[in-house]
């Protein structure tokens, strides 16, 4: 294990570590979405996967678009797109937090060296209608992870719960290459993070803030609504999400672009929430009709 | 009776450092309980948390509950046993009855005569079969902020249960809870401990636990923590602040406190003390390290380990740190590109509440509110800086700086308006309007900080109010009851002897694009709502609930005044005449009931008690008048007290309710006169004493 620390780190071998344990894990190795999305946890594998009551575990890496958190390409620590390794093992299991804990070991962090917390955390997304009960993992005083038991999504209670276990893959790698700024990063042997990215964080950024077209963004939003109305009416449910998850990003944009009063954002908010629902229940329903055993209740 | 001890630590994943302490206490108050239902209590009770384990430890528990005797009386003697002494079918019928052997039977005396009885002992209930029912249903009966559930869903508690130790004299006490079987066997520090731990009793369980690096004792790790901090901040030559609550959250993130001292780049020193401190503090937890000519560029953590063995922890620690100072730096930077008062168009933009319009509009609301307050407590002279200051009041919520750190709004506004050269009274005054933040914190100390603190409130108050959002219960989304605190505990530290229900109505009508309506209803609401955080306040400065209501039932709108009255009417009553005042004051209540009798006319006095009363009357009015006009409110009420002798005679030697009508008029005018006139100060009919 302490071989590995005399390698360089880098953004690859940090992505391929993580997936082999994982695959090792029983994980299904899953691929991106191709829709942009702010979290993994909206991609598909995540979101309509911790429905009903078939077990399931998967991880994949996920880029997450965020247009508020950009900064040009300036600021150190910030990025308008990062990515995310999102890992579900669903049910729960008893070990998952030593599991955890073991994937850190395999990136070769020795938990005697460091001071590894778990701090109350709990995600809440409400344009999803989801919510977990979890912690922020705290390595030395940095968030690494997200480690959440899904307790509701698409404002359906969920049975069993699903380990939610998402990575900031950037800020890992930065943290343990004890680089100063997140373009420093290595994102393999020969290129450094910078390279790759640094323009695409200008660009969009200046998309987001300044350039974003209002009135169209916002018709195109108005738009993906209805067609995504129009497709769970046609009972076709995979669309219907692919059509809330444009509605979600571009919401996100017109939030960037500073179009968004108070008032608007609780309504938006609810709009797409309101979408998400129900994709989450056509979802359940469509298995439901295809023999899939149905959701038992929680006992209680 | 043998006793033994009782050990049960439900261990878990980590519980939120808040809900520790309170955590472990309902679980021992709950198990009390429980037991105490079964008739069993143990000698003492101890509890203990660490973010993993919830710990009860009880000693001297009695082994089994004391046997029960029984003993039920059947037929007479005569007729349970014949001639020959052998036992009838009554008395055979009756053991039968009682299941007990027949031969079991003895005969007793009774007041029917010697009678036949069946004895029986009912052993006393194990106490490991009354814990092996009461444990379980105490913690789930257990209640927190939030609750999970996890694996295949069913039952929800803070976190995930993982492990149940339940011991009772060196024997499991059996039962399952969240699909966990109690036992014998726990672990020690997940991280420095390999071994699993098998216990017998608590004794044995403190002593191994801490040999595994587990520290059951929160006091203890809080107190490890601080003496550590300590050491390692005067190794640099400095010292931590004694931050208690920050101490205790830490004592709560860690099974085993260890402490690691860290630096920042101390360029980062240049930055405002509140920014730094406030990254430090509530974004890290780190302690800060203060010299002799302040804050150092260094920073204690906490670390749920022995040692740093190869300083990973400090230097990811430190790096940490310096990232965060350096965003607040960016920030800082960013954000002093612009003046403030270029900001407070963008605050068209910032939604102060649906309903109630943006802050650009409140700051134009609390700018005149602002000015009305300073014109109540008579300094002119300050309208120009408080207006300024509300001008730029909510300017910094457009700040970089207070999006990233949300409670230094305020704060954030105040040190940037120092920055750009506002005058004292202007900067200090934004820089402290938030406050007080909490029960425990201070008001502001600058004047125009108070009253601008008092003007945001009222606006605030005064728009939830005219929209009927009172709030309810333990519903008070709006933080209204602070609010309205607020204001209350500025006035009266202040001694602002205003009556504020102008500046309230003022406050509710502010609001012009609202329906029309909704003020006078909102001005009676916010009466009650006022009536009640002086309450609060009053009783926490030690007066007696009593004593609060026979002010509050006199006006409540002065706040100052009214604290005054019952500070006045806290040291009166210790008098005895004050004691009879307040008989009498019931007594005049009394009599009075409904009616409004009207003056007294001197010409229809009949006794001299009532002559004596009218002139004692008239002479402590006038005296009372003086005092009250110059709010000598104790002497007042000690003069008030005075005519209780007078008043004492009077009922002694005079029927109120005699039969000439005129008279008994004059009599209830002349006892309404005074009722009325002193009644101005206090309801002494309130005050409880003693008969």
């Amino acid at each position: 294990m302490s071989a590995k620390l005399s390698r360089v780190i880098t953004l690859q071998r940090l992505i391929t570590d993580l997936t082999a344990y994982w695959e090792e894990k029983g994980c299904l190795i899953e691929q991106p979405y191709d829709y942009p999305m702010g979290a993994g946890t909206m991609h598909p594998a995540t979101f309509l996967a911790v429905l009903g009551p078939d077990p399931w575990r998967c991880a994949y890496v996920q880029p997450s678009r965020r247009p508020a958190d950009g900064r040009y390409g300036e600021n150190p620590f910030r990025l308008g797109r990062h990515l995310q390794l999102q890992v579900v093992l669903k049910p729960s299991p008893e070990d998952v937090q030593e599991l955890y804990l073991h994937s850190l070991e395999r990136l070769g962090i020795d938990r005697t060296e460091h001071d590894i917390r778990f701090e109350e955390d709990n995600w809440e997304s409400p344009t999803l209608g989801a919510w977990g009960v979890g912690w922020q993992v705290v390595m030395d005083g940095m968030e690494i992870t997200q480690f959440t038991y899904f307790q509701q999504a698409g404002g359906i209670d969920l049975a069993p719960i699903s380990a939610e276990i998402t990575y900031g893959l950037e800020r890992i790698a930065m943290f343990l290459s004890k680089v100063n700024s997140i373009y420093d990063i290595h994102w393999n042997d020969a290129k450094t993070y910078g390279e790759l990215r640094r323009a695409d964080e200008f660009q969009m950024s200046k998309y987001s803030f300044e350039v974003a077209d209002v009135g169209r963004t916002t018709l195109l939003l108005d738009q993906y609504e209805l067609e995504a109305q129009r497709c769970l009416a046609a009972g076709l449910v995979m669309p219907a999400y692919e059509a809330t998850l444009q509605c979600s990003h571009l919401f996100n944009v017109l939030d960037a672009r500073g179009a968004v009063s108070a008032t608007d954002r609780v309504g938006w908010i609810r709009r797409v929430r309101n979408l998400a629902c129900a994709c989450a229940k056509a979802y359940l329903a469509a298995r439901e009709k295809a023999g899939e055993p149905e959701p038992e209740p929680a006992a209680v | 009776m043998t006793t033994h001890d009782f050990l049960l630590e439900i261990r878990t994943e980590e519980i939120p450092a808040p809900v520790v302490a309170p955590a472990r206490r309902d679980l021992a108050r709950l198990v009390a309980e429980g037991l105490a239902e079964a008739g069993l209590a143990a000698a003492s009770s101890e509890s203990y948390g660490t973010p993993r384990r919830l710990i009860l430890i009880l000693r001297g528990l009695p082994e089994k509950l004391e046997d029960k005797f029984s003993e039920v009386l059947g037929p007479p003697a005569s007729a349970a046993y014949d001639a020959e002494g052998h036992p009838t079918k009554a008395a055979r019928g009756f053991a039968r009855a009682q299941e007990i052997p027949v031969a079991d039977l003895v005969v007793v005396d009774s007041p029917r005569g010697p009678t036949v009885a069946a004895r029986r002992t009912i052993p006393g209930k194990p106490a490991i079969e009354i814990l092996a029912a009461a444990v379980p249903k105490a913690v789930l009966a257990m209640t927190f902020p939030k609750t999970m559930r996890w694996g295949d869903g069913g039952r929800a508690f803070v976190r995930p249960v993982r492990g149940i130790v339940a011991v009772f004299g060196g024997q499991v006490v059996p039962f399952e809870l969240f699909g966990v079987a109690s036992g014998l066997r726990t672990v020690g520090h997940p991280v420095l401990s390999e071994l699993g731990i098998r216990v017998s009793g608590p004794d044995e369980y403190f002593r191994r636990l801490r040999a595994s690096h587990v520290e059951p004792d929160g006091a203890e790790r809080r107190v490890k923590i601080l003496e550590g901090a300590r050491a390692l901040a005067s190794e640099v030559g400095g010292s931590i602040e004694s931050d208690s609550d920050l101490a205790s959250t830490l004592a709560d993130l860690v099974e085993w406190p260890g402490v690691v001292r860290g630096s920042f780049a101390p360029e980062f020193l240049e930055l405002p003390e509140e920014i730094t401190t406030t990254a430090m503090r509530t974004h890290q937890k780190y302690l800060p390290v203060r010299g002799p000519s302040g804050l150092m560029p260094h920073f204690v953590a906490v670390m749920d380990n022995t040692e740093d063995r190869r300083g990973l922890i400090a230097k990811g620690n430190e790096w940490v740190l310096n990232a965060r100072l350096a965003d607040a730096r960016f920030f800082f930077e960013e954000d002093r590109r612009q003046r403030l008062e270029s900001r407070v168009p963008e605050l068209s933009r910032l939604i102060f509440q649906d309903k109630l319009g943006d802050y650009r509009q409140k700051t134009e609301r609390v700018r005149r509110l602002g000015e009305t307050i300073a014109h109540a407590i008579g300094r002119f002279d300050l309208v120009e800086p408080v207006t300024t200051a509300a001008g730029l009041s909510k300017a910094d919520l457009t700040t970089r700086m207070v999006k990233e750190f949300t409670d230094l709004q305020g704060v954030v506004g105040g040190i940037y308006a120092r920055l750009e050269g506002q005058p004292e009274p202007v900067w200090k005054a934004i820089y402290e309007h938030y406050r007080p933040t909490g029960v425990g914190d201070e008001p502001p100390r600058e004047l125009t900080g108070a009253i601008l603190a008092a003007a945001d409130r009222f606006d605030t108050l005064g728009g939830l109010f005219r929209l009927g959002l009172v709030p309810t219960g333990s519903r008070d989304p709006y933080g209204l009851r602070r609010a309205a605190s607020g204001i209350v505990a500025i006035v009266i530290g202040r001694g602002w002897q205003v009556n504020w229900k102008p500046v309230a109505r003022e406050a509710l009508a502010g609001y012009v694009d609202l329906p029309a309506g909704g003020v006078e209803e909102g001005l009676a609401e916010l009466e009650k709502f006022f009536a009640e955080r002086l309450r609060n306040l009053l009783e926490r400065r030690g007066n007696s609930h009593d004593e609060i209501s026979a002010v509050i039932g006199r006006g409540v709108w002065d706040f100052a005044d009214a604290a005054d009255r019952a500070s006045a009417l806290a040291l009166a009553r210790r008098t005895t005449d004050f004691r009879s005042l307040v008989l009498a004051a019931k007594r005049i209540r009394n009599i009075l009931g409904e009616a409004a009798p009207g003056y007294p006319d001197p010409a229809l006095y009949r006794e001299d008690a009532e002559r004596r009363l009218a002139a004692d009357f008239l002479q402590a009015r006038a005296l009372v008048d003086e005092l009250n006009a110059s709010r000598r409110y104790r002497d007042a009420m000690e003069t008030i007290a005075s005519i209780s002798p007078s008043l004492d005679n009077f009922f002694e030697k005079v029927l109120v309710n005699c039969p000439e009508p005129e008279l008994r008029q004059n009599r209830l005018a002349l006892l309404g006169s005074i009722e009325k006139a002193f009644s101005r100060l206090a309801d002494f009919s309130e005050i409880v004493v003693e008969k």
